[in-house]
């Protein structure tokens, strides 16, 4: 039972490089209309995936950003109680006061469902949410359907969406959530890899930078015993970081000396480990 | 071209599924009958799709793929590589090749050989050479081929040497999917096995969870405000968790012998991270198990304290226990077992450890050896009607933790 009408395949998009064993998690996913659960460190283009299925395949795409604070309902549908009390008073709006369906306002599953065309739903850092949120979320995702109280309307998705989630925690999420979902984890990305994301975030770079501070980086997050690693985006900052520094040379990286430290580590143990380790590596 | 489902093919993938449970990936039916789904659609029409998909559908967390690669590996050998032997032992070869341009020392001490010997060898040679070693080395001590284990099929054990390390993804693939599953590319994410300085990060995590949860009885104003308005002016009270006060933990750690040196320092470093969270973390050291004193200087020489004063101590201490806990079973036993002349108390070990135990109701034993050796050691089995053991292992510390907080 597969949806022909539902576009081709999945095969990258312009600006995004994809390794093919991805493409090939994905097809199978939007085939068997699964929602997709990527897992891996920031840095490693979960987000950046769900862009570049929406471009390829030409279909919209609606982000769920979800929040610690978040309930399910806001991502379904809101009631917009104040705007209808407003009308109620001064009535000079075009919406009709006794009609409470003009004051619902679709959440992003909402406009997901309710969309004409097929759409892409990425749901951005399921992790921050609490396990009900999350199961709950599923539930709906799975029945493509939920109830609007205030009106008692229930609202059934038309196309079935292609559901991207992206969870940054290590923990794993919850039984009954993994089980609705294909799983793949996306490894952070090789130096060759690295090259090419320096590449595109600074087109300018010189080669002697790009390498000794590429090679300095992977030295660096290889170090032992670091809660949080530096990801691309540290490594992009300390560019910019070496960039500006007009005293900087690029040889000082290869000899041992890596000047901004606190750009790659953030926590404070982190930063005296790694200070530990470079200081070291310069006396020998 | 759609995928038939011969039933030659389907006792192949139902085995394949027994296989994973048997050696614990959690598995489940439905997902197994996606995959089946997949299948039937004619999603897959490769080995090469199989592994990918397989491992999508089934496999639900990174930490378990390493050991789906294992079994994938040894389930499908042969299935499209008839020449897989020959293979194999180039395979390992050619990373023994790496190994060796890396560190020529290290292998050649594994091997037992002459290291200015083979210096002299070409790589071609050295690879000829490697692989009549690991052919001697088969037919020697495995009766068989499979590079997995040794003496048989045990994916969960020490896979041989491997320096190979982690391939990181990014780059399109053209070897066979069982090769790439021989890679073991996500060895790191795997989570059996001791813990090691790069885990440390991770562990941390677990320990994060050692906090405590206090009762429900602190007003939460606002909700209740919102709650009493929705229920028409009924009031409707509201209550959030009260914040408990910070936990006091004692760490007694055995740094005496070898066998227990490298985790010492491990974790230390995990206690020192997390040392802001708790109100107070005591380190003490031991040698193989406890007798009347332990010591706050790690050569368990200056700073001796007797564990009669540990009553002193708040009895709600978390107490954490690490070793190896292997040694004669008379130290353990006998009322003059300690292996120090000055140790002699009188009181045989185990009833000092009976009396932490009393002393403070929520502790645990962490031990290195991993939980299957367990049933092997004597001591290892006494020591744990008093204490409960976890393996010092990320998963491990996950339950030692989750013990330590139960009420």
């Amino acid at each position: 039972m597969v949806d022909n009408n539902s576009g081709g395949k999945f095969g990258g998009a312009t600006r995004y490089v994809l390794d093919e064993e991805l493409a090939k998690i994905v097809n199978i996913s939007m085939a068997l209309e699964m929602p997709l659960l990527l897992k891996g460190e920031p840095g490693t283009g979960k987000t950046m995936l769900a862009h570049a299925i929406a471009e390829s395949l030409k279909m919209p795409l609606i982000v769920l950003n979800v929040k610690s604070s978040m309930k399910l309902i806001d991502a379904l549908y809101q009631y917009d109680t104040l705007t209808r009390l407003n009308d109620s008073r001064f009535g000079d709006s075009s919406r009709d006061v006794s009609n409470i369906e003009d004051y619902i306002k679709m959440g992003k599953i909402g406009q997901a469902f309710t969309s004409d065309v097929r759409t892409v739903l990425l749901i951005d850092e399921i992790d921050k949410a609490d396990t009900d949120f999350q199961d709950d979320m599923l539930d709906v995702l799975d029945q493509m359907e939920f109830d609007i109280i205030e009106i008692d309307k229930t609202v059934s998705a038309e196309t079935r969406p292609v559901i991207i989630i992206t969870s940054n925690a290590k923990k794993d999420l919850s039984d009954p959530f993994l089980g609705r979902c294909n799983f793949h984890h996306i490894a952070f990305p090789d130096p060759d890899m690295m090259r090419r994301i320096i590449g595109v975030h600074f087109p300018e770079l010189d080669n002697e930078l790009m390498d000794k501070s590429i090679s300095a980086f992977y030295r660096m997050r290889q170090l032992d015993a670091i809660e949080k690693k530096p990801a691309t985006r540290e490594l992009i900052n300390w560019i910019r970081a070496l960039t500006a520094d007009p005293d900087f040379k690029p040889k000082q990286l290869a000899k041992g000396d890596l000047p901004y430290l606190g750009v790659l580590f953030k926590k404070s143990p982190d930063y005296a480990r790694a200070q530990a380790a470079v200081n070291g590596r310069r006396l020998n | 071209m759609s995928y038939q489902l011969k039933s030659e093919a389907l006792t192949m993938f139902v085995n394949f599924f027994y296989k994973l449970k048997e050696v614990g990936v959690p598995v489940s039916p439905t997902a197994f009958l996606t995959l089946q789904k997949a299948l039937s659609l004619g999603l897959v029409t490769s080995l090469d799709d199989f592994y990918t998909s397989s491992r999508a559908i089934l496999v639900k967390s990174e930490r378990w793929f390493d050991l789906f690669d294992q079994v994938f590996a040894y389930h499908f050998k042969g299935v499209e590589l008839p020449d897989y032997e020959g293979m194999e032992l180039d395979e390992m070869a050619r990373t023994m090749l790496e190994a060796w341009l890396q560190n020529s020392g290290e292998l050649s001490k594994l091997l037992g050989v002459d290291e200015s010997a083979l210096n002299k060898l070409s790589p071609e040679e050295l690879i000829d050479y490697f692989k009549e070693r690991l052919k001697e080395q088969t037919e020697q001590h495995n009766g068989g081929a499979k590079w997995i284990g040794t003496g048989g099929y045990s994916p969960v054990g020490h896979s041989g040497y491997h320096p190979g390390g982690m391939r990181v993804g990014g780059v399109s693939r053209n070897k066979s999917a069982v090769k790439v599953a021989m890679d073991r590319r996500y060895k790191d994410y795997s989570q059996s096995g001791p813990l090691t300085q790069a885990m440390v990060g991770e562990a941390l995590k677990r320990l994060r969870n050692l906090i405590p949860v206090g009762p429900k009885d602190e007003i939460n104003i606002d909700e209740t405000i919102y709650q009493t308005m929705k229920n028409g002016g009924e009031i409707e009270i509201v209550f959030d968790r009260r914040l408990k006060d910070r936990l006091k933990v004692i760490l007694a750690i055995d740094n005496g012998g070898w066998s227990m040196d490298p985790y010492v320092h491990i974790v230390q470093t995990l206690f020192d991270y997390a040392g802001a969270q708790f109100k107070d973390v005591k380190t003490y050291f031991f040698h193989n198990t406890v007798y009347s004193n332990l010591w706050q200087d790690p050569a368990r020489y200056k700073k001796p304290q007797r564990i009669d004063e540990f009553t002193r101590f708040d009895p709600e201490t978390r107490l954490v226990l690490v070793g190896d806990a292997s040694m004669a079973p008379y130290e353990l036993m006998a009322s003059d077992g300690s292996i120090h002349l000055e140790e002699r108390s009188g009181m045989p070990s185990l009833n000092c450890l009976k009396f932490l135990a009393d002393t403070f109701p929520k502790s645990v034993w962490l031990n290195p050896i991993p939980a299957s050796m367990w049933d092997y050691t004597r001591t290892i089995h006494a020591i744990r009607q008093i204490f409960p053991m976890f393996e010092l292992s990320i998963d491990g510390l996950e339950q030692a933790v989750a013990h330590l907080m139960q009420k």
